[in-house]
């Protein structure tokens, strides 16, 4: 007997009691759907994790004016007018510190900006050369400034490749002049890459300029919003971290029990907490999958016990006119498989619906779900995997029987 | 005429705990390619016993088993289904029709054991079929059946694989007299033109007077064998 032709009587039989077959399924659609979203919810986060540290740069710490609020975590919150603001030489103190790469202090608002005749309300930033290292920008057309732009406090700017595109879509963008807080300056630059990151802007969108040129007046000189810093290594995080906090504490002269009147925050950490809710997300799921495949294998197993006890007489005749052990033996193993398989099938479909509200709803920044062919297999293998297991007793047990046995029950 | 079937010696009791109930003694039975054997006997005579043992659907305790020259006694469970497949044919007294397969599904389910291709099988179905004069109905389900045409296809699937013995246990036992006269026709006719061995269980004489050997047990014991004529009450 042909496979074809075992799965064709596999159906038929399943079809012939369908409210119950669709009842027994329903442990395996669970179970298939937890573990295709399991899969997709641990490469997603993955993929996210990677996508945030490579567009904010590793190994970062904010350093922001305002005291730390109790309990600390890795929210970033409104700077505290009333602490005394950090400055250009802070970050150059900060710079020099042995467990830090580098150190940028910037300064961030939002102008009016003109392009042309085209005016806009935009962020821009304010910079040291050494952001671009921290950040790890790319400069994709055109050159950074440099130390001496900042010296001279140069009116040049470098532009997100979204602004590029929507304004100088067929013009080069260098030399243009764009007008920030109604002074000109000179487009030098334009980065690569775009999306949104964890500290909430997006790379495309980004207008940068030298700190020095930066069209704003401050209550103090040379003062600066916060300052982005990167450690030598992620092992020397920590270290780093605690370097920039003593170093501070001594410019600003805080002393004893006094409290910091700054705040240093781990961007990793915040994209590392994302990743541990995630994973726990993650595990349930896989529980909660394993737990209903098993349920569901049980649920399968019981049926088809009870569908080989009621068919005993069919079996019967079935052995009678030539049918082998193996024959009955594949005949209700494919049945399982069949109804694991579908199961199967409906939990993929399942999850798939998951993933679509997912990406719908849209979740964090740059969040994003989809189903891969490999889960979709994974799930297959899967529901095959426990039909056979938990088909394999009922369906030898089936093998097993006597033909004069089966033919004398009624 | 050589011997299809070789019956030596053959015992076969039932356990019930620790009862044992003795059915079959000391069996020597030969049949011979083409004969039409009636078995007779009252109930508990061990005539349906004798039958499974000849189908290979049940094992003997002692004795030998010949079957188309071949020692069938102590076969796998498997290698009695081939041979149930390859040598042999069975019609029961309920029919015993897979009632979610057509007809010619049915007739075909031996094919496929037998490992022919559905379009072969589908093909020899619709062919024997019409030897049974059903082929108008090869698409009905048995329930859409009377009882002798449920029988005429339990028929035509007993000869899928070209059986060499045909084993009818009270074929005609549901039936009326009308359909009964037609079910016996047809096995008259297979035994007379195609030289089928039939071997028929059954109680009623007339049936066993279309044989043309009578075998009657008593208490587990052959107590005749002859012509069905001699062997009436």
């Amino acid at each position: 007997m042909s496979l074809l032709q075992t799965l064709l009587e596999a159906f038929r039989s399943l079809a012939s009691n369908r409210l119950r077959t669709a009842l027994t399924m329903l442990g395996i659609v669970i179970g298939i759907a937890s573990v295709v979203l399991m899969l997709g919810v641990g490469d997603a986060v993955r993929a996210f994790i990677d996508r945030e540290l490579s567009v904010l740069g590793s190994n970062q710490l904010i350093v922001q004016r305002g005291a730390p609020t109790a309990g600390g975590g890795g929210q970033r919150r409104p700077p505290n007018p009333d602490a005394v603001m950090l400055t250009i030489d802070d970050a150059a103190a900060i710079n020099g510190l042995p467990s830090v790469a580098a150190a940028a202090a910037t300064l961030q608002s939002i102008f009016p900006v003109l392009y042309g005749d085209n005016s806009t309300q935009s962020t821009v930033l304010g910079v040291t050369p050494e952001m671009f290292r921290v950040r790890n920008w790319v400069v994709d057309l055109g050159v950074a400034f440099t130390d001496e732009d900042l010296r001279s406090a140069n009116r040049v700017i470098l532009i997100g490749s979204k602004v590029a595109e929507a304004n100088y879509l067929r013009r080069d963008p260098l030399g243009q002049v764009i007008r920030v807080g109604g002074r000109p300056f000179t487009v030098i630059g334009v980065l690569a890459g775009s999306g949104r990151t964890l500290d909430g802007t997006d790379l495309g969108e980004l207008l940068v300029v030298p700190i020095t040129a930066f069209p704003l007046v401050l209550p103090r000189p040379r003062a600066v919003h916060y300052i982005n810093v990167q450690a030598i290594s992620e092992l020397r995080l920590k270290e780093a971290e605690a370097d920039v906090a003593e170093l501070l504490r001594d410019r600003r002269r805080i002393t004893g029990d006094t409290p910091d009147d700054f705040n240093i925050t781990n961007l990793a950490s915040i994209a590392q907490t994302g990743a541990n809710i995630a994973a726990g997300l993650s595990i349930g799921l896989g529980v909660i999958g394993a737990v209903s495949l098993l349920v569901g294998g049980i649920g399968i197993m019981n049926i088809m016990l009870v569908s080989v006890s009621e068919r005993v007489r069919e079996i019967g005749i079935r052995m009678a006119i030539g049918a082998k052990p193996r024959h009955v033996l594949t005949q209700f193993l494919a049945e399982a498989v069949v109804m694991c398989l579908m199961g199967g099938l409906v939990g993929v479909a399942l999850a798939a619906g998951g993933v679509w509200a997912v990406n719908r709803i849209g979740a964090v920044g740059s969040f994003s779900m989809s189903l891969s062919l490999t889960h979709v297999g994974v799930a297959v293998l899967f529901s095959t995997a426990v039909g056979l297991f938990f088909g394999f007793y009922p369906a030898r047990r089936a093998s097993l029987l006597l033909p004069i046995e089966c033919l004398r029950q009624e | 005429m050589s011997a299809l079937i070789t019956l030596q010696g053959v015992a076969k009791s039932y356990r019930n705990g620790e009862i044992v109930t003795p059915v079959l003694h000391d069996i020597q039975l030969d049949i011979a390619a083409g004969e039409y054997v009636a078995l007779m006997g009252p109930s508990g005579s061990g005539k349906s016993t004798l039958m499974n043992l000849l189908g290979l659907l049940d094992r003997a305790d002692t004795g030998h088993y010949h079957l188309a020259g071949r020692d069938v006694t102590q076969l796998s469970a498997a290698q009695q289904a081939e041979v149930r497949n390859q040598t042999l044919g069975f019609v029961f007294q309920s029919f015993n029709l897979l009632k979610r397969m057509n007809v010619a599904e049915n007739v075909a389910l031996p094919l496929l054991y037998a490992g022919a291709t559905r379009r072969a099988a589908r093909e020899r179905a619709h062919e024997l079929l019409a030897q049974v004069g059903l082929d108008g109905l090869a698409h009905r389900l048995p329930s859409q059946l009377s009882g002798g045409q449920q029988q005429r296809v339990a028929i035509a699937r007993a000869l899928a694989c070209r059986p060499a013995l045909l084993l009818a246990d009270e074929p005609t036992g549901n039936l009326d007299t009308q359909t009964t006269a037609e079910v016996l026709a047809l096995l008259d006719s297979l035994n007379r033109e195609q030289g089928l061995t039939i071997v028929v269980v059954t109680h009623e004489n007339d049936v066993a007077a279309h044989a043309r050997r009578l075998v009657r047990l008593k208490d587990g014991r052959i107590v005749f064998d002859g012509a069905p004529v001699a062997g009436r009450h």
